[in-house]
C-alpha cells in the first residue's frame, strides 16, 4: 500500500454475497477502505458517491451487463482503475473488458493473496500513470509558455535594432560614405538572418505542439502553389529565371492547414529560385495519383552533392555555407518536413549536382 | 502656422518609439510618444493626432486591442487613423494572442515589426496624406 495518509478506497461489484465478503475481508485486513456493491445500479451510484481509486467489477451480473457498469464508471470516475471479476474464466470476455479500458482481471475462483496482489499492483499503475500526465502536462505548459517568452523576448529587441538601422538607413542615406554604408547593410542582413532564424525555429517549436492543426480544412493546392510563385515572382524575374506550371484543372482537394502550406511551398520554391543560376527555369507540376496528389518542384540549379542528399532535413544542415546568397535559417527544410508530416504527407528530394533538384510533395487523398 | 500632420506612437518599447519617431520626423510629421496604453490615450485626446501607431502587445498581451477600443469608443478619438504594430510574425497563425479578439473594432492597418523606412511613409501617407 502506498503512504499516503488516507486508506485507498476500493469499490467491489457483485452479486455473489461471499465474493463482496471475501474481498472486504481479505482488502480490508491490507489496510484498504472498502465497500461493496450487490449489483451494477448500486456500484455506479457508489461510485459516484465515495470516488474510489479502484474498483472490481463481475463481469456476469443480473440487471446491467458488467462491461456497461465499468464503461460508465470509467467515464465518470476520473483515473479509477477498473479490474474484471469473471466467473467462467472467459478469457474472451476479460479481452473484451480490458480492450475497453480495463486494467486486469481476475478469474473466479481466486485466492486472497491473488487479490491482494492484483489491488496493489493497480493502485501503483494508478499513481504512476497520474504522475506521468502531471508531469506531461507540466511540460506542454512549460514549453507554450517558452515558445510565447522566446517569441516575444528574442523578437522584440531584435525588432528595434533592425528599426535602428532602418532609421540610420534612411537619416543618413545620402550623407555617409559608401564604406559605412555598406557595413550598415551588412548589419541588416545579418540581422535579418537571426530573425528568421528565430521566426523558423518557432514555426518548428509550434508545429511540434500540435499548435497549427486546428487550421485542417480542404483546400485547393493550386491556390496554394500560386500564391507561393506571386510571392516568388518579382524575385525569379530580377534573377531571369522562367517558372513553368502544370497543374491540371481537376487536381483534388486535400485537408490541409492553408497557411502553413503556403509557407511549405514557398520554402521548396524559394529555395529552387535561390540555387538556379540566372536563366535557369522551375518547372511546378501537380498530379492525381490513386491515393496521393503529387506535387514536384524541379529546377535547373547547381543541384545537391549526394552525400549531402540524405542530410538536407536535418535542422541546421546547410549544403552550402560562404556564399551569402545561400545562407539560410538551416530550419526551412525542416519546418517543411515537420509540415508535411503533420499532414500525414511526404517530402522527397532527388538531386544532380550540375543539373537540378527536384522535390516531391505528397499529399494523402 | 504649424500644419505638419500629428502621429502618435504608442509602443512600451522606447528604442523602437524612438526609431520610429526619428523616420517620421524625416518624413514631415510631427510625432508624439506614449510609453503605454493608458498614457497613449490621455496623449490622443490631447493633441488629436491623425494618426496613432499602437504596438499590440504592452504590459499584456493584448493591450493594443484595449487602447484601440477606448481610442474608437470616444468621439474625440474615434476618427483617428490606427496601425495595429506587432512584433510576432503576422504569417504565423498559430499564436492566439496575434487574433483580436471577437467584436474588436478594427484597425486601418495592421503591420510587423520592424517596417521599412520607406513603406511605413507610403502607407501613412495613403492613410492620412502626406506633411505639408
Amino acid at each position: 500500500m502506498s503512504s499516503k495518509e488516507k486508506p485507498e478506497r476500493i469499490l467491489i461489484i457483485d452479486d455473489e454475497e461471499s465474493i463482496r465478503d471475501g474481498c472486504r475481508q481479505s482488502l480490508t485486513k491490507c489496510g484498504y477502505e472498502v465497500i461493496t456493491a450487490k449489483d451494477g445500479d448500486e456500484g455506479i451510484k457508489l461510485a459516484r458517491q465515495w470516488q474510489p481509486q479502484m474498483s472490481f467489477v463481475d463481469l456476469k451480473m443480473p440487471g446491467m451487463y458488467g462491461l456497461e457498469v465499468m464503461e460508465i464508471i470509467a467515464r465518470d470516475i476520473p483515473d479509477i482503475i477498473l479490474v474484471v471479476i469473471t466467473g467462467y474464466a472467459s478469457i474472451v470476455s476479460a479481452v473484451e473488458a480490458m480492450k475497453k479500458g480495463a486494467y486486469d482481471y481476475l478469474p473466479k475462483p481466486f485466492i486472497p493473496d491473488q487479490l491482494r496482489a492484483v489491488a496493489q499492483r493497480g493502485l501503483e499503475h494508478r499513481e504512476l500513470k497520474i504522475e506521468a500526465r502531471k508531469l506531461r502536462e507540466e511540460k506542454d505548459l512549460y514549453q507554450k509558455g517558452f515558445i510565447t517568452f522566446v517569441s516575444h523576448e528574442m523578437r522584440s529587441p531584435l525588432v528595434t535594432v533592425l528599426q535602428y538601422v532602418e532609421t540610420i538607413k534612411m537619416l543618413c542615406e545620402n550623407s555617409l560614405d559608401p564604406e559605412i554604408m555598406k557595413i550598415i547593410e551588412r548589419c541588416s542582413f545579418r540581422l535579418k538572418n537571426l530573425e528568421d532564424l528565430i521566426s523558423h525555429w518557432l514555426d518548428i517549436s509550434r508545429v511540434e505542439n500540435g499548435n497549427f492543426s486546428k487550421d485542417v480544412a480542404p483546400l485547393e493546392l493550386q491556390t496554394v502553389i500560386s500564391s507561393a510563385i506571386d510571392d516568388l515572382m518579382p524575385l525569379c524575374d530580377k534573377r531571369g529565371l522562367t517558372v513553368e506550371t502544370l497543374i491540371p484543372r481537376t487536381l483534388p482537394s486535400v485537408m490541409g492547414d492553408e497557411e502553413s502550406l503556403l509557407r511549405v511551398f514557398t520554402n521548396v520554391i524559394g529555395n529552387a529560385v535561390k540555387y538556379t543560376p540566372s536563366g535557369g527555369k522551375i518547372t511546378i507540376k501537380a498530379s492525381a495519383e490513386e491515393y496521393y496528389v503529387l506535387v514536384s518542384i524541379s529546377d535547373t540549379g547547381i543541384g545537391i552533392p549526394p552525400d549531402k542528399l540524405p542530410f538536407i532535413f536535418e535542422p541546421f544542415f546547410r549544403v552550402k555555407g560562404k556564399e551569402d546568397r545561400y545562407r539560410g535559417s538551416g530550419l526551412g527544410l525542416t519546418f517543411c518536413k515537420k509540415i508535411m508530416d503533420a499532414h500525414h504527407g511526404e517530402i522527397e528530394v532527388t538531386s544532380q549536382e550540375g543539373v537540378g533538384t527536384s522535390f516531391v510533395l505528397k499529399f494523402p487523398r | 502656422m504649424n500644419t505638419r500632420k500629428k502621429v502618435l506612437i504608442i509602443d512600451d518599447d522606447n528604442d523602437f518609439c524612438i526609431a520610429t519617431k526619428l523616420i517620421l520626423e524625416k518624413g514631415g510629421y510631427e510625432v508624439f510618444i506614449a510609453e503605454d496604453g493608458k498614457i497613449g490615450v490621455e496623449v490622443a485626446k490631447n493633441v488629436s493626432p491623425d494618426l496613432a501607431i499602437v504596438d499590440m502587445m504592452m504590459e499584456t498581451w493584448s493591450e493594443g486591442f484595449n487602447v484601440v477600443a477606448k481610442l474608437r469608443g470616444s468621439d474625440a478619438t474615434k476618427d483617428i487613423k490606427l496601425i495595429m504594430l506587432s512584433a510576432v510574425d503576422l504569417h504565423g497563425p498559430y499564436d492566439e494572442p496575434s487574433m483580436p479578439p471577437d467584436g474588436a473594432p478594427r484597425v486601418d492597418m495592421v503591420l510587423a515589426k520592424p517596417i521599412k523606412a520607406p513603406d511605413l511613409i507610403n502607407y501613412i501617407g495613403n492613410l492620412i496624406g502626406k506633411s505639408s
